[in-house]
């Protein structure tokens, strides 16, 4: 059999300076590569830069961002073997993926706290929608007075822990029928509740025996009919043929992570930096803008997962059936092909949009922060007039006007002298958010 | 040895973060299991971190034991990966490779290339026959007297040395003292490998390089690069091999000379498949998996086989007495400590097993080193008995898993996916070792150069990963 001589001995380099082939010599008759080895010459990828453990170290714990560059600016489509999935960091790609949901499905709350049976999440119902954004926009304001002034009766105020993680609470509290009494053993238990969705088995279990005390509370809650005589999220429900189980799985997958996390990491962001905070306060559409930016400069969930539903090739790699697509907001956010100067908190940025965006997270030209979870901008084109508002204008209106409510009803808010203040996530894969802010203020 | 310096600054990282582990996860005595909590029923929990952690990789078999009684099939949410750990499930999802199929998400295909290793059913079986057929049986036993002179002449190169010029080798006191995998270990595996498959003598060091970093490489971590690299190195030499094999293909001879058979590169270079010939590509696949299923396999069957028998001299006592027996260590060994810690699967189908939902897709890991420690099926797993009654030590199955009423380990997997090297493996193991015992008077461990365990007193346990160092000392 006759054999070519090789054709081309000049050598080509991939991008990270890896020789990908130094000949094209190829036998006569075969030209059998597979996809694999295929992709492995043209993505060019090896991975020196990042080491897989890295994601899940202590110090991402605490700044995820300089890794996160890494894979953005090398790695675009990371395959991550320590943790089996892939990284997905820049802002279009990201967004690519949260649009096309034939592809990629989401997994409720559900499955990752490995409670499958524990029933239907009844959040999307139109009648539960328009109960969560009436309580939102009409108790917001007195539940946020009421707490303002519990907190002015001490001079010391930690915003993290008193502020930014009760008032979700609270509000959801009003949703759901539960008392004054009741709400403190409530946020304890949905707090707990959230936190088993973890992979930390101490978590696991703890949410689980959590779920199951709300199972039993709500039942017993309807069951006396209590809810009869209610106008919220649990009334609706219920007339909706709810058991206890609908319920709690509705409280699962309704998480407070938007509105905790951004409160606490927009006054974090304020109070780090007081001119940015003079011109934030100045008015209510700039703490908006302030509102907005913080989302999309520090997000408190870091990323979203999604799964493959079947084999696709997208950024040059062939994702797997079932593979799990870790799609990163910290990295698209901060992605300086759609953010100019993008490490930098800007309170009213000149190219992200500054409304809900409504399709491929974009409005006006202009790309939108990626937040999740209660904070999802709508992935459909237009909305009808019969239905409510997106969760997101909801809840950045709630976060606005409670920040506003903070501004306007005390003076002379500033941190602590000598306290160092971060973010951080609690463990790999939680809230990455402030847990400690405390500041001096007085009644204004 | 430039080509490494940067390995060594890499592992000084590596080293920190691995103290930071420690912390998390202390060391215990061997055969004990950190414990991580309970639950309210008293089960007690696994932090899927300890998969990462120092303590893990030198003493699993207790937390195996744990998935094994209290979790058949665990989901680790921080690895995302199913990890099944009892025999019986194992061998199960081994021999459906329908439910349970081995097409590419592993790292490995970037460095070895296209492999059978990713396919299933007549795919699978058609490539595995290409060079398969070329390690076992008739082939294999051609082959024999060839490794065996490989063994002679490697192993005559520190007993007959007169001067001391290595620093694995020492005498004193009338007592040699070896480092069995700098002086025999490391090389053999490899130089067989070299031999049957044609490689020429005098590129054979670079091959080394070759095969360190492609198996460095499969990690799919920071040395990925050489990986990838060194394989391109590797089929670019290829290439120019295969040119001239195909029209002059070489052979391999028996001590008096005479052509036994082509040696693999050459029959490779005639196969055919689906009417075409192999391209060099295709060739440079199959060597890179030949060769890096052919090393540190063996390396550590024949490193912990001696370690183990040396620290039973009664059992040892008796594969001297009679030579069949060392069939029996080998294969005892290979339960016991065996180094290939287990197979990836993924499920085809949305599944539940033993009440846990898999859904279609995910990663399962098949635990070998803890199907070979199943009390379910080896009494007394933890100890070393070269005469165990529940062990199939006979000849290989090549199908099945079970004979005689005896259980095959796992080392080399079972079903479609059995390691096609088992048999040479094992001969190498064997032959090698034999004209060892043969040639070592009265050998012994050093165990002053021996690690230690946390004790300071124990031999450090083995792990997953296999001896690295062996000192032996025997009589001049």
């Amino acid at each position: 059999m006759k054999v070519k001589e090789a054709k081309d001995p000049t050598k080509i380099v991939g991008k990270n300076g890896v020789v990908l082939r130094k000949s094209n010599y190829d036998s006569e008759g075969s030209g059998y590569r597979t996809y694999e080895v295929y992709q492995r010459e043209r993505v060019g990828e090896s991975t020196e830069k990042i080491k897989p453990s890295q994601l899940i170290s202590d110090s991402f714990r605490f700044d995820p961002y300089p890794s996160l560059e890494i894979l953005r600016e090398n790695y675009p489509c990371y395959r991550d073997w320590l943790s089996n999935c892939y990284w997905i960091t820049r802002y279009n790609d990201v967004t690519s993926i949260f649009s096309d949901d034939a592809n990629f499905e989401t997994r409720s709350k559900n499955h990752f706290l490995r409670a499958e049976g524990l029933g239907k999440d009844m959040g999307s119902e139109l009648p539960v929608l328009f109960a969560q954004e009436k309580s939102f926009d009409e108790d917001t304001s007195r539940i946020t007075s009421k707490l303002i002034e519990e907190l002015l009766t001490n001079r010391t105020v930690d915003l993290a822990t008193d502020f930014a993680a009760v008032l979700p609470l609270k509000i959801l509290a009003e949703q759901y029928g539960v008392s004054d009494e009741e709400s403190s053993q409530f946020g304890h238990r949905y707090w707990r509740m959230q936190r088993g969705t973890s992979w930390d088995p101490r978590l696991q279990m703890d949410g689980k025996n959590a779920a199951q005390e709300l199972l039993d509370f709500f039942a017993g809650k309807i069951r006396s009919g209590e809810h009869k005589d209610m106008e919220n999220c649990l009334s609706a429900m219920v007339a909706l043929g709810a058991k206890g189980k609908d319920v709690v799985a509705t409280l699962l997958n309704t998480d407070h992570e938007t509105m905790h996390g951004a409160l606490s990491n927009l006054w974090f962001n304020m109070l780090t930096s007081p001119d940015k905070f003079e011109k934030a306060r100045s008015s209510k559409r700039m703490l908006k803008l302030a509102y907005l930016e913080t989302l999309r400069h520090s997000p408190p969930v870091l990323s979203a997962e999604r799964f493959a539903l079947r084999e696709i090739e997208r950024f040059g790699r062939l994702i797997p059936e079932g593979a799990r697509l870790i799609c990163s907001a910290g990295a698209a956010n901060r992605d300086p092909r759609i953010f100019d100067n993008p490490e930098e908190f800007t309170v009213d940025r000149r190219d992200m949009c500054q409304r809900e965006p409504r399709g491929q997270y974009r409005a006006d030209g202009l790309a939108s922060g990626i937040a999740f979870a209660l904070g999802r901008p709508s992935i459909h084109p237009a909305v009808p007039e019969d239905r409510p508002r997106s969760m997101y204008a909801i809840i950045r209106d709630a976060s606005v006007s409670a920040s506003q409510i903070l501004i306007e009803s005390t003076r002379g808010i500033q941190l602590e002298k000598d306290e160092t203040v971060y973010l951080s996530c609690l463990t790999v894969g939680e809230m990455h958010t402030c847990w400690k802010l405390p500041v001096s203020l007085q009644a204004g | 040895m430039t080509e490494f310096a940067f390995i060594e600054e890499l592992s000084d990282d590596a080293h920190e973060e691995k103290n930071q582990r420690k912390q998390e996860f202390p060391l215990m005595p061997e055969g004990e299991a950190f414990d991580m909590g309970t639950d309210e029923s008293g089960k007690p929990l696994i932090d899927p971190r300890i998969f990462d952690a120092p303590e893990f990789f030198r003493n699993p078999y207790p937390y195996y034991r744990i998935l094994r009684d209290h979790y058949p099939v665990f989901h680790d949410k921080l690895h995302n990966t199913f990890w099944v750990t009892r025999y019986e499930d194992i061998t199960e999802c081994y021999f459906d490779d329908e439910g349970f199929n081995t097409i590419p998400k592993g790292s490995s295909s970037g460095v070895l290339g296209n492999t059978q290793l990713e396919l299933s059913g007549v795919e699978h079986r058609r490539r595995r026959n290409l060079y398969g057929q070329h390690l076992v049986g008739k082939a294999l036993n051609n082959r024999i007297p060839a490794i065996e002179h490989l063994a002679d002449e490697i192993i005559d190169g520190w007993t007959n040395l007169k001067e001391k010029d290595s620093p694995f080798v020492k005498d004193e006191n009338g007592r040699r003292t070896i480092e069995l995998g700098q002086v025999f270990a490391n090389e053999f595996p490899i130089r067989v490998v070299c031999e049957v498959l044609g490689f020429p003598k005098e590129s054979q060091s670079q091959f080394y390089y070759w095969y360190n970093s492609m198996m460095s490489g499969l990690g799919g971590s920071d040395t990925h690069k050489m990986g990838v690299e060194a394989r391109q190195d590797l089929e670019d030499y290829v290439s120019e091999i295969v040119e001239k094999r195909r029209e002059k293909p070489t052979y391999l001879y028996d001590n008096d000379g005479n052509p036994i058979s082509k040696d693999i590169i050459s029959k490779l270079c005639e196969t055919k498949v689906d009417g075409d010939f192999l391209s060099s590509e295709e060739i440079t696949s199959n060597i890179a998996l030949v060769v890096g299923g052919g090393g540190e396999t063996t390396r550590g069957a024949i490193m912990n086989m001696w370690a183990l028998l040396l620290r039973h001299p009664d059992q040892f006592s008796e594969v001297l007495k009679h030579e069949e027996n060392w069939d029996k260590a080998f294969h005892e060994t290979l339960r016991h400590s065996s180094s290939i810690g287990g197979q990836p699967r993924h499920n085809s189908f949305d599944i539940e097993m033993h009440g846990v939902k898999i859904p279609a897709g995910s990663l399962m890991q098949m635990v070998d080193f803890s199907a070979n420690h199943d009390d379910r099926i080896f009494k007394d797993p933890e100890k070393f008995n070269i005469f165990r009654e529940d062990l199939y030590s006979g000849k290989l199955l090549r199908s099945g898993y079970a004979k005689e009423g005896k259980c095959s380990h796992m080392a080399f997997g079972v079903g479609p996916h059995l390691c096609p090297g088992a048999w040479i493996s094992h001969q190498e193991a064997v032959v090698g070792s034999k004209i060892m015992s043969k040639r070592m008077k009265n050998p012994k461990i050093r165990e002053d150069l021996m690690p230690k365990d946390i004790d300071g007193k124990k031999p450090a346990p083995m792990g997953i990963i296999s001896v690295r160092d062996l000192w032996l000392e025997f009589d001049l």
